[in-house]
């Protein structure tokens, strides 16, 4: 294995793929293209459904219950305390109203609840929602906060009118305080960014392995280079190396886009759920964690070689790392729920769930380093054996000359 | 100079190439005549040493493909099959560097080889063309530059011609003649009669992996009293079978 040899094939290789656009475009533009449009159109949509559940909140009387009277009392007693709710014209169906976006939620008031109302009995308000639309099921909590307002409001005036304290109303006060290490938004990027890492630090190759040694194999290329002085190691090595860019790269490019998702609008990132903060920015732990993203690329880098060598064609090339895209995404969409402090120690020592677990982690605030290291450790073990696998194949006649 | 000593090679079942020794001198072209399967491709790509014979040797110009494989590969150029094996998105010039790169050729050498090789073979006016934007034809000048870039005493042609119109045949001809007025000695396959007794100086037939004939035409002929090529092809290789 000779150095010169090595850097010499990475060249070319390199050189190679990048002239070829469809290559380029899939692993490197697409990403930093595709990330902004997906972050800004799924953030800005959920962004608009969280205000549609609090803003604007459509209120209609069902025909039948629309008096003046009514009317009046909803405008006195709702509108004018939360200025997010709307009082509209009265319906005579509720649900296609609720479908044609004339209201949110309809209400149907007792027909004597003014009786009802002086003289000290509940009075009962209907709210009918559908509860398969985000817009008018989410306007039902605003409403009845309102409402526990306006009760609040007049049990204050009862009671004070019976010249008693109001505070009796009130025996326990709860003082909720949120104590979470990190913002209310971590929790999708949480769910999306160490899967997305971990998928695509282990697929990013796939375009270039197949190309390297099947398709290479096909083009009837490998057998001249096979006699070259170059030993077949190091024509190893510089597929190798190059196999392993185009997985970096492809990471690179996905966070790149991201980046500029949330430099065109910083809510994009969480989408629209609150504050992002609290990761544990911890510089060792960072480290760590782009150490064994590394090392998992590497080691998927070794698989890919492996199964370009085995195909006997670029075709089958391309069928065996297209199936290996499966098994990398079974494990990341399986574990994509699990928060950072549900993480267990067991899944740092599995190749994917490694780098998965860890992002998890930062994103959440904590740290755990006997589990970093170990994910280390057995990850250099991985790629060790993963390269010892393709290098095996690749001297294996058996599979080098399937003709 | 080439020889093979007792040359096999077994697969996992099939005995592809069965103790095959013979000698082609310097300067000479020996075609290697033979069926689909007689063992052709393996036993160059032994010689070529991309695969490691299961018993037996060779010398390629004196040196051991057992014992010094890489240094072996330095007195090697090959060609196999009809297909010209180009890299299609690197230019035809960084193609022919590639290949003198990987065989240790200094720079300018190859630059200077580079130049001379597009004279002789006509292809001044597409070097910098990447290699898939060419016709069928420059693909295949081009892959003879890639095959001799770092001076071989050897070349090794493996069915060069199949699966090609009359004037590509006809440039892989010319080729061989080239390597021959070089000086070169030549080793190529074939499995049909006519075009190994056009341009070779001697024939080697193998069949089933075994030697079956080896010499002059004019040898064979007279050992198995026929004038017809493919009565004396048909002799050679059938009733063994
Ligand atoms: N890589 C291989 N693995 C197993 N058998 C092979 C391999 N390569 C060739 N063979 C077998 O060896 C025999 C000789 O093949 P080959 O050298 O390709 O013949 P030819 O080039 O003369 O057509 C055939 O029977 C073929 O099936
Ligand atoms: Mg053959």
């Amino acid at each position: 294995m000779k150095f010169k040899h090595i850097w010499t094939v990475f060249k070319k290789e390199l050189t190679d793929i990048i002239r070829d656009r469809k290559t380029l475009m899939t692993s490197i533009l697409a990403p930093l293209i595709l990330m902004p449009i997906l972050l800004l159109f799924v953030g800005g949509s959920s962004e608009q459904m969280a205000r549609e559940m609090t803003e604007n909140i459509t209120v209609a009387l069902t025909t039948e219950s629309n008096t003046p009277e009514a009317r009046a009392f909803l405008e006195e007693k709702l509108a004018k305390q939360n200025p997010d709710i709307i009082i509209v014209d009265a319906v005579s169906d509720p649900w296609q109203a609720i479908q044609d976006k004339k209201a949110k939620l309809v209400v149907e008031l007792d027909k004597d609840f003014e009786a009802k109302l002086a003289s000290a009995q509940p009075i009962k308000m209907r709210v009918l929602y559908d509860r398969s639309l985000t817009r008018s099921s989410g306007a039902v909590s605003t409403l009845q906060e309102t409402v526990n307002a306006l009760n609040q409001a007049i049990a204050v005036e009862r009671v004070t009118a019976l010249g008693l304290d109001p505070q009796i109303l009130t025996p326990v006060i709860t003082e909720p305080e949120n104590i979470a290490r990190s913002g209310d938004g971590n929790l999708f990027m949480m769910m999306t960014l160490p899967m997305l890492i971990a998928m695509l630090v282990s697929i990013g190759g796939i375009p270039a392995a197949t190309d390297l040694v099947a398709g290479e194999k096909e083009r009837m290329t490998l057998e001249p280079l096979l006699t070259t002085r170059a030993g077949k190691m190091s024509i190893l090595m510089g597929k190798y190396l190059t196999i392993n860019v185009f997985s970096f790269a492809s990471v690179l490019s996905t966070l790149a886009g991201m980046l500029l998702a949330f430099i065109i609008k910083p809510s994009s990132f969480s989408l629209g759920q609150g504050q992002l903060g609290g990761f544990a920015l911890d510089p060792l732990a960072l480290v760590l964690s782009l150490i064994i993203t590394l090392l998992l690329g590497m080691t998927f880098s070794g698989v890919q070689l492996a199964l370009s060598t085995y195909a006997r064609s670029f075709k089958e090339g391309q069928t065996y790392l297209s199936l290996l895209t499966f098994v990398v995404m079974i494990p990341a969409y399986a574990t994509m729920a699990v928060m950072s402090n549900e993480v267990q120690l067991y899944m740092f020592l599995i190749p994917i769930l490694n780098t998965i677990s860890a992002f998890k982690m930062i994103l959440g605030g904590v740290v755990n380093y006997t589990g970093l290291f170990a994910a280390i450790a057995s990850s250099v073990v991985y790629v060790f054996l993963t390269l010892a696998l393709a290098s095996w194949m690749f001297n294996k006649e058996k599979y080098m000359f399937r003709s | 100079m080439i020889e093979l000593k007792q040359l096999v090679k077994k697969f996992d079942k099939a005995l592809a190439v069965d103790n095959i020794s013979f000698t082609v001198n310097k300067g000479e072209i020996l075609g290697l005549l033979g069926e689909n399967g007689a063992g052709k491709t393996t036993t160059l790509r032994m010689l070529a040493t991309m695969l490691t014979p299961t018993s037996g040797t060779a010398l390629m110009a004196g040196v051991d493909i057992v014992k010094d494989p890489i240094k072996a590969r330095s007195r090697v150029g090959i060609l196999f099959g009809g297909e010209s094996g180009l890299y299609d998105r690197l230019t035809v010039a960084e193609n022919i560097r590639y290949f003198g790169e990987l065989n240790d050729i200094p720079l300018d050498v190859i630059k200077e080889r580079t130049k001379k090789l597009a004279d002789i073979f006509d292809m001044n006016d597409y070097l910098d063309k990447r290699a898939g934007k060419l016709s069928k034809g420059m693909r295949q000048k081009a892959s003879f530059a890639r095959a001799i870039i770092h001076d071989p005493d050897i070349l090794l042609l493996d069915e060069p011609t199949s699966g090609m119109d009359v004037s590509a045949i006809r440039d892989v001809q010319d080729f061989i003649m080239t390597l021959k007025n070089q000086g070169k000695t030549v080793l190529f396959s074939s499995h049909t009669m006519s075009e190994v007794e056009k341009l070779c100086d001697r024939i080697a037939v193998i069949h089933k992996g075994k030697l079956v004939a080896i010499g002059t035409l004019d040898q064979l002929k007279q050992e198995h009293g026929t004038d017809n090529m493919d009565e004396l092809f048909v002799k050679l290789v059938g009733g063994k079978s």
